[in-house]
Order: C-alpha cells, then sequence, then structure tokens
C-alpha cells in the first residue's frame, strides 16, 4: 500500500521525517519498501515558486487564435500576464500558477525550469497549471480549477501537497489494520512519539427516510452489513485534492462516488462498494452462497462461473456483486446514476482465498478480507463514504441499516510484565510497557488485565501476543547474547560423519557434486509416488534412483564440450511402503566416463576407504550393458546401458545404510613390521567363464591365517594357453605375526592354493 | 721401498686425479691388493716399520676418501645443472573434483552450529500436515495450505514447505534441552525464474532450554551472519510474523557489497533480507507436551540458496541446479 506522508500527516502530529519514520515502521511494524516523492521537486526554493491565482481578465490571444491571454492575480497587488493554451475556464476561475524559474514537469513527464517567454508576440510570465505539470496526475485535458474562495497569492504547497512522499509497505499478514491510513497513523504515533489526531466527521442527517431491506442468509461469512442509500447523487469528477491524494496512493481517479469508497477504503481499510440503486430490480439485498453454475459478469467484464462456495450480494432477485471480492458490471455506478447504494460490510477471510484463488481474480478488496478486517472500522468507514458522498456529489442521504448478531467482543489477556523480560531478555520498566500497550490502543487495568483494541482481535488473544507488542517496539533495544547451553554437546551422528567421507572420496576421485530434482517424469518402480497435481509433467514422480538425474547431467556436460565427466549425487530416495509416508533412503549415485572400468574403480576407491571388502555379483539390470552390470548388497554398478545416453559411461548407486552398515567399528593392529613377508606369484589357466571373484574366493579359503594378501594382477590370452582358457596371475603374501616365515612353508601352503585351484576349476599352473 | 717417497708421491697422484674414475686408478695403484703399500705391509717384520706403513695407509685412504668425496660432489653439481626444466610448465594435476556450492555453505553452517554445541539432525521431505502444517500453528485457510502454493501427494501428505516439521520430531524424541539444526530440501509450487525453483535447501535451528531469550536468538544470528559474511557486517532485526513463532523476526545484514551505502544487490537500501525467525510459539509446545512456564526456545529458519547467490553473487538461482561442470568447477 502508497501512503503519502502529507496525508498520514492529517491523523498524526509528529516531527520525525519520511526516513526516520520508515527505519522505525520497519524495525517494529511492517516492511516499508521504499520512500517514493511525488510532485515537483522540493530543493532550491522550488515549492516558494508556485501560487494560488484568481484570473482577472482572459481574452483571447490577438495573434493566435488557440491560445487565451489572461491576467492573474497572485496576490503581488498588479496581475501577471500568463498566456494559457487551455480554455476551460475564464474570468475569476481560481487556478494554480507557476511563476518563472519554478522546476515543473512537461507534457512527457520530464522536469524542466520555466523562464518569462514571449508567445506569439506577447510575454507570459508564468504558467497555469495542468494536474500533470505538478506532478498530481495524469490529466492534461485542462488546467486545474481550485475551490474558489482561496486568497490569491497563498502559497500553492498549503492548499495542495505539490510536493509529497510516499512511503510504500508491505504489511504481514497478521496486520491487515496497517492497509489503512488510521492504523498506520496509530503506529507512527506509538513509534515516533506522535499525537495520534481525531478524526472529526458529523454523519449527515437522514433525509426523507425509507426502508433500506437487508438479509444476510450466511451471517458467518458476512457477518455485518451496513448498507445506505443515497439520492440526488450527481457523478462527477472529484476535486483536486481527492484526485491528488488517490493519485500520490496509486489508485486512478474514476468519478466523485467511486472515488470516495476508493478514498475511505485507503482511511479506515474497510472495502466499500456502491451500487447504482436504480438497477437493483429486486429493491433490496441478500447476501447468500451462490447456486451451483450461477453466473455474473464482473466490473471487469468478465462472465464468472461459480458454486455454492462462493459468497453473493443479490438485491433479492439476481446477483449483483461477487462477495468481498468485486461488483457487478449491471449495477455499476455511472454518469447517469443518480441514486447510490453503498455497501459498508464486514466478511470473514474464509473462502474468499479460494474463490480468488480460483477465479483468479485478486482486488484491493480482497487482498484485506482475505486477512480479516475490523467488523468494528465498517461503520466509520460508511460515516466517512456518506459525508464525502454528500458533500462532493450533492446527494443526500434518504436511509440505512446495519446488519449484525453483535459484534465480536474484546479479548482480555493476563500480562506479566516480568515475563515479557524473561522471553525478551531484556528488562522492560512495567510502566513502559504499560505506556507502549496504552499508545497501541490496548487498555490496561491496574490487575494488568489488558483489553485488545478490535483491530487487533483476530491476532492477540494470548499473553505471549502482547509481550510480541512490547517486544517489537522495543526490539532495537534487544542486547545479543548466547544461551547457556549447559548438557549440550555438538557432534555429528555417525552416518552424518560418513556421508561427508563419502563425498570427500568422490572429489578426492575426481567427481563434482551435482543437485538433481528429487521430482522426475517417469521412474522405473511402478510403485513409485506419483503427485496428484504437478506442476508440470517432467515433475511428476517422486524418484527411487538417481540415475536418471545424473543421466540428464551428463548429457548437459556432453553437449557443452565438457572433458572429462565423473558426476555424483549424494541425496534422498522415496521408496514407497503401502502406508502414508514413504521410506526416505540416503543413496550416493555416480556417473563417469571410462565405462565398466571406471564405475568399478570408483567403486572399489569407496570401499577401500571405508575399510570395505567390494563384493561384486554379475546381475541382469534394465538400465547396464547386460555383459557388464553387477550388484552389490548395497547396490549395483556397471556400464550404462547405452540406449540411455551413446558413449561409454560408468555408472553406479549405493544405499548409504547397507552401505555403512558393516563398516568395522574399529580398526585392531596387526604387526605387519617385525616379521618379513614371503612373496610368491602363481599364474594357472582355467576356463574362459571362470570368474575372478570365485578364483580369489578359492585362494582365500586355501590358503590359511597367513595369506595376508591374495591380489589377481593379470589375465592373459594367446596362443600357449589354448582357446576358451585364460591365464590368470596372482600375488601372494604370507606373513606371520609370531615368526619369520621359511620360503618352504610359503612354498607348502602356495602348493595348496593351487591344488585347490586344480580341484574346483581344474585349474593347471602355468609358474 | 722408501714411505715417505711412496706417500708423497701417492699424494701427488691424488691430487692430480681429476675424476671420480681417475680417483678408483689411483687407490687401486696405491692401496690395492696389489700395491707397493700393500706388499711392503704383508712383508713387514718389525713392529716400528709396521706401525710407520699403517699410518701412510690410513693418511692415503682418508685422502683418497677426501678427494673423492670432492669430485663426485662436482660431477652431481655438474650434471645437475644440465638437468633444468621448466618449472612454469603445468603437470595436468587439479583433477579433483568439487562439492556442490549447497554443500559447501551446508557444512559451513553445520560446523558452525556443531561448534556452538548444538547437533544436526535430518528431517523427512515427505511429511504429514499435521507435522507441516498443523502441529507448526498453521491456521485453517492459510495460503501455504493451498494446493496452489505446496505440492501435495493427498489431503494428509505434502513435500515439506520447510525444515521446520523438524522442530516438531525433535521434540517429540526427546526432552530439553534441545540445541539442533536441521537441513534439507523444501518444495513449493514455485515457477522457476531467477529466484525462485520449486525445490529449495533451507537450514532450521531450534533450541529449547530453561530461560532461552529473544536476545539468545538475536546473538546466535548476529555470531552466524558474520561467520558467513564477515566479521565486519551489522546486523539488524525486523518484527515479522509466523504461525509458529511469537514474537517472529527477520534477520537482515549490512550489504556486503557497498557495505550499507545503497547498491543494486541491497535494492538501494544498504540492508539485505536474510530470512525468518522467532521464539518458538507456545502451542508448539503444548503440541508435543513441554510445559511452555518452564521452557522457552527459539527457531529460525533461512533459504541456503540465497546464502550461495549472496556471497558467490550468483545472477540466477537456477544456475545451481544446471551441474554444468564449467559452473562447478569455479567453487
Ligand atoms: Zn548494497
Amino acid at each position: 500500500m502508497k501512503a503519502p506522508l502529507s496525508w498520514l500527516r492529517e491523523y498524526v502530529r509528529v516531527d520525525a521525517t519520511a526516513q526516520e519514520i520508515a527505519r522505525r515502521l520497519n524495525v517494529s511494524s511492517l516492511e516499508v519498501e521504499r520512500v517514493l516523492d511525488v510532485g515537483v521537486p522540493d530543493a532550491d526554493g522550488n515549492l516558494a515558486r508556485f501560487a494560488v491565482g484568481k484570473v482577472v481578465e482572459a481574452v483571447k490571444h490577438p495573434n493566435a487564435d488557440k491560445l487565451q491571454l489572461c491576467q492573474v492575480d497572485v496576490g503581488e497587488g498588479e496581475p501577471r500576464q500568463i498566456v494559457c493554451g487551455a480554455w476551460n475556464f475564464g474570468v475569476g476561475a481560481t487556478v494554480a500558477v507557476a511563476l518563472p524559474g519554478s522546476t515543473v514537469f512537461s507534457k512527457d513527464g520530464e522536469l524542466f525550469q520555466l523562464g518569462e517567454a514571449k508567445l506569439r508576440g506577447e510575454a507570459s510570465r508564468g504558467m497555469i497549471l495542468a494536474e500533470d505539470e505538478l506532478g498530481l496526475g495524469r490529466d492534461h485535458a485542462g488546467i486545474m480549477l481550485l475551490p474558489d474562495g482561496i486568497e490569491p497569492g497563498t502559497p500553492l504547497a498549503d492548499v495542495l501537497p505539490i510536493h509529497d512522499q510516499v512511503l510504500d509497505v508491505t504489511p504481514t499478514m497478521n496486520r491487515v489494520d496497517l492497509l489503512s491510513m488510521v492504523g498506520l497513523a496509530r503506529e507512527v504515533a506509538a513509534l515516533c512519539g506522535g499525537e495520534l489526531l481525531p478524526i472529526d466527521v458529523v454523519d449527515p442527517p437522514i433525509r426523507h427516510p425509507e426502508l433500506v431491506e437487508v438479509t444476510v442468509e450466511d451471517p458467518d461469512r458476512c457477518p455485518r452489513y451496513i448498507a445506505r442509500v443515497l439520492k440526488n447523487v450527481t457523478i462527477g469528477p472529484s476535486p483536486i485534492w481527492l484526485r491528488a491524494r488517490l493519485y500520490a496512493a496509486g489508485m486512478r481517479s474514476i468519478s466523485n462516488v467511486v472515488d470516495v469508497t476508493n478514498y475511505v477504503m485507503h482511511v479506515h481499510g474497510s472495502p466499500l462498494h456502491a451500487f447504482d440503486r436504480s438497477l437493483l430490480s429486486g429493491g433490496c439485498i441478500v447476501v447468500r452462497r451462490a447456486a451451483d453454475g450461477e453466473e455474473l459478469r464482473t466490473l471487469d467484464g468478465t462472465l464468472r462461473k461459480l458454486d455454492s462456495r462462493d459468497l453473493m450480494i443479490t438485491d433479492g432477485e439476481k446477483s449483483v456483486a461477487l462477495g468481498a471480492i468485486m461488483g457487478g458490471q449491471e449495477s455499476e455506478v455511472t454518469d447517469q446514476t443518480t441514486e447510490v447504494l453503498l455497501e459498508a460490510a464486514n466478511f470473514e477471510p474464509v473462502g474468499i482465498l479460494r474463490t480468488s484463488e480460483r477465479l483468479g481474480l485478486r482486488t484491493e478488496g480482497s487482498n484485506r478480507w482475505e486477512k480479516g478486517v475490523d467488523p468494528y472500522s465498517a461503520e466509520p468507514a460508511a460515516i466517512l463514504a456518506t459525508r464525502l458522498i454528500v458533500d462532493l456529489a450533492g446527494a443526500e442521504l434518504t436511509g440505512a441499516a446495519d446488519i449484525h448478531s453483535g459484534l465480536p467482543a474484546r479479548p482480555v489477556v493476563r500480562l506479566r510484565p516480568e515475563r515479557t523480560d524473561r522471553i525478551v531478555g531484556l528488562t522492560v520498566d512495567p510502566d513502559e510497557q504499560r505506556e507502549i500497550l496504552g499508545r497501541l490502543g490496548f487498555e490496561v487495568d491496574d490487575e494488568w488485565d489488558v483489553t485488545v483494541p478490535t483491530w487487533r482481535a483476530r491476532d492477540v488473544t494470548r499473553e505471549i501476543d502482547v509481550v510480541e507488542e512490547v517486544a517489537r517496539v522495543v526490539l532495537e533495544r534487544v542486547p545479543h547474547t548466547m544461551p547457556l547451553r549447559r548438557l549440550v554437546a555438538g557432534h555429528l551422528s555417525e552416518d552424518q560423519r560418513l556421508r561427508r567421507l563419502v563425498e570427500d572420496i568422490l572429489v578426492g576421485a575426481g567427481f563434482a557434486e551435482a543437485y538433481t530434482w528429487s521430482l522426475v517424469a517417469t521412474d522405473p518402480d511402478s510403485r513409485a509416488i506419483l503427485l496428484p497435481a504437478p506442476m508440470t509433467s517432467e515433475q511428476a514422480v517422486l524418484r527411487t534412483t538417481l540415475l536418471s538425474g545424473l543421466v540428464d547431467a551428463a548429457r548437459v556436460n556432453v553437449d557443452a564440450g565438457n572433458e572429462p565427466i565423473a558426476l555424483f549425487e549424494l541425496a534422498r530416495l522415496y521408496l514407497p511402503t503401502g502406508e502414508q509416508l514413504p521410506e526416505e533412503r540416503w543413496r550416493v549415485g555416480g556417473i563417469v566416463q571410462g565405462g565398466f572400468t571406471a564405475a568399478r574403480a570408483t567403486v572399489e576407491t569407496i570401499y577401500a576407504a571405508l575399510h570395505l571388502e567390494l563384493r561384486v555379483r554379475r546381475a541382469v539390470l534394465p538400465q547396464l550393458h547386460p555383459g557388464k552390470s553387477a550388484e552389490i548388497d548395497a547396490g549395483w554398478l556397471g556400464e550404462l546401458h547405452p540406449a540411455l545416453l551413446d558413449g561409454e559411461w560408468g555408472v553406479f548407486e549405493l544405499d548409504l545404510a547397507t552401505l555403512f552398515e558393516p563398516i568395522p567399528e574399529r580398526i585392531d593392529y596387526q604387526d605387519v613390521i617385525t616379521y618379513p613377508a614371503v612373496d610368491q606369484d602363481i599364474a594357472v589357466t582355467v576356463a574362459e567363464e571362470v570368474e575372478a571373484g570365485a578364483i580369489r574366493d578359492v585362494v582365500v579359503g586355501a590358503g590359511g591365517p597367513e595369506l595376508r594378501e591374495a591380489r589377481l594382477f593379470d589375465v592373459y590370452r594367446g596362443d600357449q594357453i589354448g582357446a576358451g582358457r585364460k591365464s590368470v596371475a596372482v600375488h601372494l603374501s604370507f606373513q606371520s605375526s609370531e615368526r619369520t616365515l621359511s620360503e618352504d612353508e610359503a612354498t607348502a601352503m602356495r602348493e595348496q592354493i593351487v591344488e585347490a585351484l586344480a580341484e574346483r576349476f581344474g585349474a593347471e599352473l602355468r609358474a | 721401498m722408501d714411505a715417505k717417497t711412496l706417500e708423497s708421491d701417492a699424494l701427488t697422484a691424488i691430487a692430480a686425479a681429476d675424476t671420480t674414475d681417475a680417483i678408483e686408478t689411483v687407490r687401486v695403484e696405491f692401496l690395492g691388493r696389489k700395491s707397493a703399500l700393500k706388499q711392503a705391509l704383508r712383508e713387514v717384520r718389525d713392529r716400528e716399520t709396521g706401525m710407520t706403513l699403517n699410518a701412510v695407509r690410513e693418511r692415503l685412504e682418508a685422502a683418497v676418501d677426501a678427494r673423492d668425496d670432492e669430485l663426485a660432489r662436482a660431477e652431481l653439481d655438474r650434471r645437475l645443472t644440465t638437468e633444468k626444466v621448466d618449472v612454469t610448465l603445468p603437470a595436468g594435476g587439479g583433477g579433483r573434483g568439487h562439492l556442490h556450492p549447497i554443500t559447501q555453505i551446508r557444512r559451513e553452517v553445520e560446523d558452525i552450529f556443531l561448534g556452538l554445541g548444538y547437533r544436526v539432525v535430518d528431517g523427512r521431505e515427505v511429511e504429514t500436515t499435521r507435522y507441516n502444517f498443523d502441529a507448526l500453528n498453521f491456521p485453517a485457510g492459510h495460503p501455504a495450505r493451498s494446493p496452489q502454493q505446496s505440492l501435495f501427494i493427498d489431503d494428509k501428505t505434502v513435500l515439506r514447505t520447510e525444515t521446520s516439521p523438524s522442530q516438531i520430531r525433535t521434540m517429540e524424541a526427546q526432552q530439553p534441552p534441545i540445541y539442533v539444526v536441521s537441513l534439507g530440501r523444501c518444495y513449493r509450487r514455485d515457477t522457476p525464474d531467477a529466484t525462485h525453483t520449486p525445490i529449495f535447501h533451507q537450514v532450521e535451528g531450534l533450541v529449547v532450554d530453561e530461560g532461552v531469550t529473544l536476545a539468545d536468538l538475536e546473538g546466535t544470528l548476529d555470531f552466524l551472519l558474520k561467520k558467513l559474511f564477515g566479521e565486519e557486517r551489522r546486523t539488524e532485526f525486523r518484527t515479522h510474523d509466523f504461525p509458529f513463532t511469537e514474537p517472529s523476526i527477520e534477520a537482515y545484514v549490512s550489504c556486503h557489497v557497498c557495505d550499507g551505502d545503497g547498491c543494486p544487490v541491497c535494492r538501494h537500501s544498504g540492508w539485505i533480507e536474510i530470512g525468518g525467525a522467532g521464539m518458538v510459539d507456545p502451542k508448539l509446545f503444548e503440541f508435543v507436551g513441554y510445559d511452555p512456564e518452564r521452557y522457552s526456545g527459539f527457531a529460525f529458519g533461512w533459504g541456503l540458496e540465497r546464502i550461495a547467490v549472496l556471497r558467490h553473487k550468483i545472477p540466477d538461482l537456477r544456475e545451481l541446479w544446471r551441474n554444468d561442470l564449467r559452473l562447478l568447477r569455479q567453487f
């Protein structure tokens, strides 16, 4: 909301500058996004060069048909001659005059300095102003006419806000009371030591009284409905002061009656609506839910289709407004309107957001109602609006109704002032707490029973809410301390520590970490959890594997020409359980150039770093090359199926809980120093289909406790070996921690191994 | 043979040797098995001659060793001067990988709080509406409860919209004192743009203990912000409104680009909004069965992306999900 300061100062007397006010509001009340300057510049005495003038003579320019030659009294004794291009005034008009040397806006909105000029041979010593030349509006159709009776020579700045500063504010959800000038004024008075000024408005008397019939069928959604009927209304433009205020507040001037409803909403925060009463053919107001399928053309010209969740204002025969959101086009106030039914109602937030979201229709009104407007504010709003319509449109009030079944009682909360200190961590003298609350409109009695003002009744219902009221006002004084932290110790859990370790291992192995979406287009698990209303079809399923994200990430890098590519992700997966919540498991996955070997080497590195033995089993998995795919207890590894991405890619995915489970709790020292190891190599030929893992298992099984290492280091195929067979070389290392092993002992153990290999695989010793 | 002459001849030959090969020849000639000295030593019969010859031998051996060391060192120095490499030529290192910038910030935040005595807890990402909204005091009709703003699995299940449900789960699982942070993915129905992605990361902090105050919250956040953005930063706390805290505040840090003078990064205000915080609302304590008269607490929930974007001057948040190595290698 935009709050012009000159307008705000009508309700609060305060010395603080706009910047000081903005600062205090920002800390203690609401966000002031910026302070805008509107109107002509207030620098170098510019404002003193604008005056109220009275036209004492106006004739056609002798040398130009389109220009007037005017003599204007600006309080200098002698009138000034001013040439003017507008014709919407004559002798006697009170006008705004810029004197030479002043800075004003051109038609294009640029600032320029006015000089004395000769126009078609006649001197022009000033300018009679249109509202756009002062930055008070956009109208350039004619010059601005001021009300009669202002003394010529009066500084224009005393009559109009020709320079103003505007606070652009955004309150939080709970502070809809600050979407109003009176709410802001109260806040400024409390924070900046200002004096709140009363709004003195006398409700016009009712003339020729008539019955205004209002029926509210849904009082839960519409707890209050004030209707007022005004007759003999003359629709016309608003006076300049009203136009200038609306313009500075960011609203468009439409007509006196519509402008009044917008103006009063801005003042009191309670939205109003004006109907052309002659178009309410039913002659009354009935507030009810829409019938399913009912239609209404709203003010913006759109035909809206409604259902029983939507609240309607009807005239007893037909709907005339979408309650709390927008009026209907049919009953709109127009130039022809002479009778107005003014609505100053109160709507509950429930349902409004749903209707406005469903229809994609947010308005100034719905924005306030959906946050919960004070039902008490409808009455001062109705009175001020009535007064203004009577004053500005020459109308008379002929009927009024105020339908409600009791307005809500103000909450009473007991405050312990020492409780404030305990929560805030700052001693705030009880007298000061009492004073702060008083300035904010709370009443505090001797027992510290705090009566909450009506405009905060939804939000402040508990002691802690009252504590917050004090806390926000003293917020800048709160010291910075640290909690005691007795009986606590900071540490990562074992799993968290190991997750970091896995990340570090992969970074050390040359992998960059990717972040990919947890929501994917499709998932191989048919039970994977679907979002019933995804944002896009690309993000519709909660993934059960990291693979598709990593393949996409690899593709991005292939397309970018990046080399070498090695990416990993450590993230959660969501495994369906058949119950409400899926099982969320941590997984690490990787994709790397270099096919199966690169995947296997990476997984070996992870296992070695975690002191785990890697045991791999051949398996056929759909995402992998059928000849280069394997399972591990913790997951799988292999070469990516080429149908998924061109090239040879190593991929793996490991479930971290399963991976971490067998990690030894501690490592026991083994003496590998005192007694030397005896190293022996063997090479055996076996059938091609015998796998290295199986050979290693037999070697380890037959080797006995002193076989410290058995490492397959070469596989050879060739003519000497024969077709269908291969030679496998194994490095053996025997060592005891109790004595030196002799060559003979080592040889005996080696022979046992060779025998076992011969028996199991028909292996033949080559060397 | 005259020992003196032999010694002086040998010393002359040693001095004349100018390579390690030459000195080896001299060693063989004067100290080898067939040398005159060894011959004489084998034939010696009296003690006095033996002592004299042995003394000559020791002196000559020392002289040969010394000359050998000298020549070997000179030869090594000569060889090394020829083995020059271009030390400015890169050797192909730097092949290590990179942690994602969000992980780096995540760890930094975790480490700051581990140092302060907090634990790190892993929350859930798929949550019940009970934990994500009800327990956190979101009123009925709050916009976050709407499918327009949040991603639902069904009426009762939602992808968590903030890390705060972990507060409730932590409080349910233990009694105070609680000092924890929880970091992870959150989900909102935000159309991706430069400042929004539907998946983002938050850090949640929760403290519940006897005597915890708003001043403690501000002190903790002041410490964190200075660690993240520099010790010379100033902090400011402004009132705000959240369903799960009362009083609520929003933390600001003085702009690290202009130091408060105003620039486009801080939208000419000198301050940068970092995120929300507040004192745990007593409603949450009621929900988990803590006595709000005995315990008080604070909580905060901030976006990690926002911290990353500010610290690294990343112009568009979506870059963090691009996974382009040219980008990741910068961090
Ligand atoms: Zn800045």
